[in-house]
């Protein structure tokens, strides 16, 4: 670990901002450092430059047209905004999903994983100096892309789900051709490995990196790979299952088993290249086991749902996203309020970064996977 | 770093053949097809006619298709569109004279698309609206001072619908036109959100 | 080239004052001629990089300005001399203006005692390997000051590292350096390569193991002298923007990256001098007797097919550096330490004494035989890594059922 001794250095400190605009922070986000030299003694992360008051435009809009507004939440994977909005809304109605569109909205959800994690590795590689393998990520995640396109008619703000089912079917054809996808991304992904994954520049420069144990990713509420890479074996997919999740097979990858320690970077890269091909895996038993039926189940066009309140989650690519709903049986929500994983991320900030250098902490918040928008909605 | 002599000579080793292996993807890549697609010029098949059936693009309205139903406006979560019908008092007969598009608000989400029952708006393959002037990308598909009778489909037969599964030929192009000078016409094309004063029209 | 001025100026007869200035002439056509093959290899290398580097990332790369976008280079240099010099307000400025052409002469003064052919050099120096590796220190006082005058805190942090990495890896470069010259007995540049021969076994680099050591450290201390990836360090862009770049625009930022496009010709000449036989021709073994005994237009070919051999060596180098950096990524600041002082320098102490002891046993009775079959076995086993990429680097292609595609121009 290169948690270097403060006290050692006896010189006076600097503080710089990273950010608002600096090619790592992923968005706009400013990290306030304390440096002493290149290491850093203290770290104040400034959100809400991104602060769209998303939360408040459901409070006005109603519940169909808030739809669109999820996606914006967390541009990189739009599709489990939609999920988790949609789920709220039906549960308030007690509408039950036809079985079909469960099938196409997980296989959408798990697509749209891919799409975040190739992002998430392609970026953190990039973040290390390797500008390669953020290109060749890209590649695979434009042809997904264009699979997102046929699907819902968009390639990032997709607003793919609606109260109730889908819009549509799948186009026909298309279930050939993502599997014939998985295939190729089966083999891209060893490819992937070789160039970057394994390269021992790499890896020294993430190993035993600011390790996150496991007790503090629960007390910091992390969520998602971040949390299962401390070694928390938790996963909502499986052990609050939603949505047709249970009938399918795969793996809750954790970080344990690879080089270094357990919750290191290193750890947390690979848990989200595992993850992809555990994604794939559902995705291909998804079309092959496609049920037959109805994608939509019949909603009002108006829909006011009873008073009440709900809170529904799914295992978003960044952890745990929630959305707590209320509503007083009028047209539109009385108050909408999304968890999201990137937020509760920031706040292991302070607790793992003094001490790290400036190198590391791009590599550190490249390895959490924070996506601005999603911090401050 | 490296604990034990093992370790020392492991980590040469591995350098080396990492490397190797990286050296290796990457010049493999110099036997591959570059997947640029040279966009906008250098294309065999213009990207509009490339995308997928039901790709979400600018809206477009087929006003001779609309019953003045006024639904779209309605789902519209942002309100780009505005619709008004009149009715002639003595042939009772409806008109749309209004039928405004704000492209430059529009998240192309769908929604009215999909709620309207005759599929008169409906997204088509065009993506480029960029212009000089955002007013610009207000289309009026119904002149100013055009009158179009509403569409009224007959019983039994089957509606257009939602039209998605076939290419949508390139919607009206009104943001090539030069931006418009005349402040009237200015005036006339700003948004309605801030235009004060309903028209004299009723939405109805 | 000096001895070609003096049969000039000795068959023109000029007298003293006339010949003081000749000399300045000549200087003053030589620097010309050097700058502007600089300035062309600086900009077509800066294209030719970023052709290598979109194919790498399956991309095209530049294609538009001229054909193929071979021109790209002339219009960003027109650009960037065009654009405004932005100075900021609080830099210190004079040392902010003196910074970029301090590192531009650092790397251009190198040209000086780079070999180019036989015979081709500016300056025939006899301690020309000790004058490259002084003269382009000078690089990191440009680059820190650089860091200094910006008056910004990322510029400074990528000034300080880069001080400290290019003083650090002057030491394993330096101990590289000298396990070849114990095999050449000399610090001329074209004695050693003289010392080589025309074919892979009779180059240092395989002449025994502990020169083929050498050459990789001596490969990756150039680099990290020359701010390559994976030492890009001090203008690492995910972590310091820009590093001493940061507040450089138009023209002084041209000279910046003039600077590093030079120092790529410098790495790979240098390199290739050393290690990879300069400018022998293969099968000829005596390349200076073969050019004293020819006259006129044939001495005139021999010496152009040795700048060929040369150039084709360098070119090859400066393709392998630029697509070391489009593969991999970068180390830390301190990894970048230990990796000197653990690995590299007692490695280069080693790869020295090697080299000495195989002066030794090469001279022993029976030396010769061992020599030479040591010297066939590390050029099979270099032969052998090479065709083992090959095999990777098709499986690669097929692995992924991608249809071979070959096209140098897109
Ligand atoms: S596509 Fe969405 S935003 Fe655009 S007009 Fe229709 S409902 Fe409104
Ligand atoms: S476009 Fe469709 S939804 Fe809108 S008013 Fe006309 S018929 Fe109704």
């Amino acid at each position: 670990m290169t948690q270097l001794i403060l006290e050692d250095q006896h010189g006076e400190t600097t503080m710089v901002n990273m950010g608002p605009q600096h090619p790592s922070t992923h968005g706009v986000i400013n990290l306030r450092l304390l440096l002493q030299g290149e290491v850093i003694a203290k770290i104040d992360p400034i959100v809400g430059f991104l602060h769209r008051s998303i939360e408040k435009l459901g409070e006005m809009t109603p519940y169909p047209g808030f739809l669109p507004y999820t996606d914006r939440v967390d541009y990189l994977s739009a599709m489990f905004g939609n999920q988790v909005y949609c789920m709220a809304v039906e549960e308030l109605l007690g509408v039950e999903v036809p079985r079909r569109a469960e099938y196409l909205r997980v296989i959408a959800c798990e697509l749209n994983r891919i799409i975040s994690h190739l992002i998430a590795v392609g970026t953190m590689a990039m973040d290390l100096g390797a500008f390669t393998p953020f290109l060749h990520a890209i590649r695979e995640r434009e042809t997904v892309n264009d699979f997102m396109e046929r699907i819902c008619g968009a390639r990032i703000n997709y607003s793919y789900m609606r109260i109730g089912g889908v819009p549509r079917d799948l186009e026909p054809g298309l279930d050939k051709d993502i599997l014939k996808f998985l295939d190729r991304f089966e083999k891209f992904i060893p490819e992937f490995n070789r160039l970057i994954t394994g390269n021992e520049i790499f890896v020294r420069r993430l190993i035993d990196l600011a390790v996150i144990p496991a007790a503090d990713a629960i007390s910091c509420g992390l969520s998602g790979p971040n949390l299962r890479s401390s070694g928390v074996d938790y996963d909502l997919r499986r052990d609050r299952p939603y949505s047709a999740y249970p009938e399918f097979e795969f793996r809750v990858v954790t970080g344990e088993g690879y080089r270094g320690q357990t919750g290191d970077c290193y750890a947390r890269y690979w848990v989200r290249i595992d993850e992809m091909l555990e994604s794939a895996k559902i995705v291909r038993q998804a079309l092959l086991g496609l049920p037959e039926g109805d994608v939509k189940a019949k909603v009002p066009r108006k829909i006011t749902p009873p008073k009440g309140e709900v809170y529904s989650a799914v295992e978003s690519s960044r952890g745990e996203m929630g959305c707590y709903l209320v509503s007083d049986g009028g047209e539109q929500p009385l108050r909408v309020r999304f968890r999201t994983g990137s937020f509760t991320a920031m706040t292991v900030l302070p607790k793992i970064v003094p001490g790290l250098m400036v190198a590391d902490l791009t590599a550190f918040f490249g390895s959490l996977d924070v996506v601005a928008p999603e911090i401050d909605r | 770093m490296s604990s034990t002599v093992f370790d020392y000579f492991t980590n040469i080793r591995n350098a080396f053949t990492s490397i190797f292996h990286g050296l290796a993807v990457t010049f493999s890549y110099l036997f591959r097809k570059p997947t640029t697609i040279q966009y906008p010029d250098r294309i065999d098949t213009p990207v509009q006619q490339m995308l997928p059936p039901l790709f979400r693009g600018i809206l477009e309205v087929d006003v001779g298709l609309c019953i003045g139903c006024n639904l779209c406006e309605k789902t519209c979560p942002l309100g780009c569109l505005r619709t008004a019908v009149v009715r002639d008092p003595e042939t009772n007969q409806r008109y749309i004279t209004r039928f405004d598009v704000d492209i430059s608000k529009c998240m192309v989400c769908g929604l009215c698309s999909e709620n309207c029952p005759t599929g008169a708006v409906r997204h088509s393959t065009e993506f480029e609206a960029s212009t000089a002037n955002m007013v610009n990308l207000v289309i009026r598909y119904v002149k100013p001072g055009e009158r179009i009778p509403v569409h009224k489909p007959v019983k039994g037969e089957e509606s257009p619908g939602l039209p998605q599964n076939e290419p949508i030929a390139r919607a009206h192009k009104e943001w090539d036109e030069p931006p418009p000078v005349d402040p009237d016409q200015v005036r006339g094309r700003v948004r309605w959100k801030n235009d004060g004063a309903p028209e004299e029209e009723q939405s109805s | 080239m000096k001895e070609l001025f003096f049969e000039l100026s000795q068959s023109w007869q000029l007298e003293p004052l006339e010949m003081t200035g000749a000399i300045a002439l000549w200087l003053v056509v030589v620097s010309a001629i050097v700058l502007s093959f600089v300035a062309t290899f600086a900009g077509v290398t800066s294209w030719v990089e970023r052709r290598v580097a979109g194919r790498m990332m399956s991309r095209i790369g530049p294609n538009r300005v001229g054909p193929q976008g071979f021109l790209q280079w002339m219009a960003d240099g027109l650009k960037c001399f065009l654009k405004e010099d932005v100075i900021p307000n609080e830099v210190d400025k004079p040392l902010f203006r003196f910074a970029p052409y301090l590192v531009f002469t650092g790397t251009f003064a190198a040209f000086a005692a780079l070999p180019f052919g036989y015979g081709i050099v500016a300056a025939d120096l006899n301690i020309g390997i000790f004058y490259v590796t002084a003269i382009t220190a000078l690089v990191v006082i440009g680059i820190l000051m650089a860091g200094w005058s910006s008056n910004n805190k990322w510029s400074l942090l990528g000034g300080v590292r880069s001080a400290a990495q290019i003083v650090s890896y002057e030491i394993p470069s330096g101990l590289a350096i000298l396990s070849v010259v114990v095999l050449a007995g000399t610090l001329n540049l074209q004695a050693i390569i003289a010392g080589q021969g025309g074919f892979p076994w009779d180059w240092y680099i395989f002449n025994n193991p502990f020169t083929l050591m050498a050459f990789f450290i001596f490969f990756a201390s150039i680099l990290a002298e020359g701010n390559r990836t994976p030492f890009d360090l001090p203008e690492a862009e995910s972590e310091l923007v820009a590093g001493y770049l940061t507040e450089y625009s138009g023209m002084r930022f041209v000279f910046f990256f003039f600077g590093e496009w030079a120092n790529l010709w410098v790495m790979s000449a240098l390199i290739t001098t050393l290690f990879l036989g300069g400018w022998q021709i293969p099968g000829v073994a005596d390349l200076a007797g073969v050019v004293a005994g020819v006259q006129g237009a044939a001495k005139t070919l021999w010496i152009l097919l040795s700048v060929v051999v040369f150039f084709a060596k360098t070119l090859v180098l400066v393709f392998v550096v630029i697509w070391i950096r489009w593969t991999l990524p970068r180390l830390r600041v301190d990894q970048l330490m230990v990796m000197c002082w653990k690995y590299f320098v007692p490695f280069g102490f080693l790869c020295m004494m090697g080299s000495a002891l195989f002066v030794l046993i090469a001279q022993s009775p029976l030396g010769e035989t061992v020599h030479l079959v040591v010297r066939l076995a590390l050029t099979g086993l270099g032969g052998l890594v090479l065709l083992l990429f090959v095999r990777r680097t098709i499986l690669n292609v097929r692995e992924l059922q991608d249809p071979f595609y070959f096209k140098v121009l897109e």
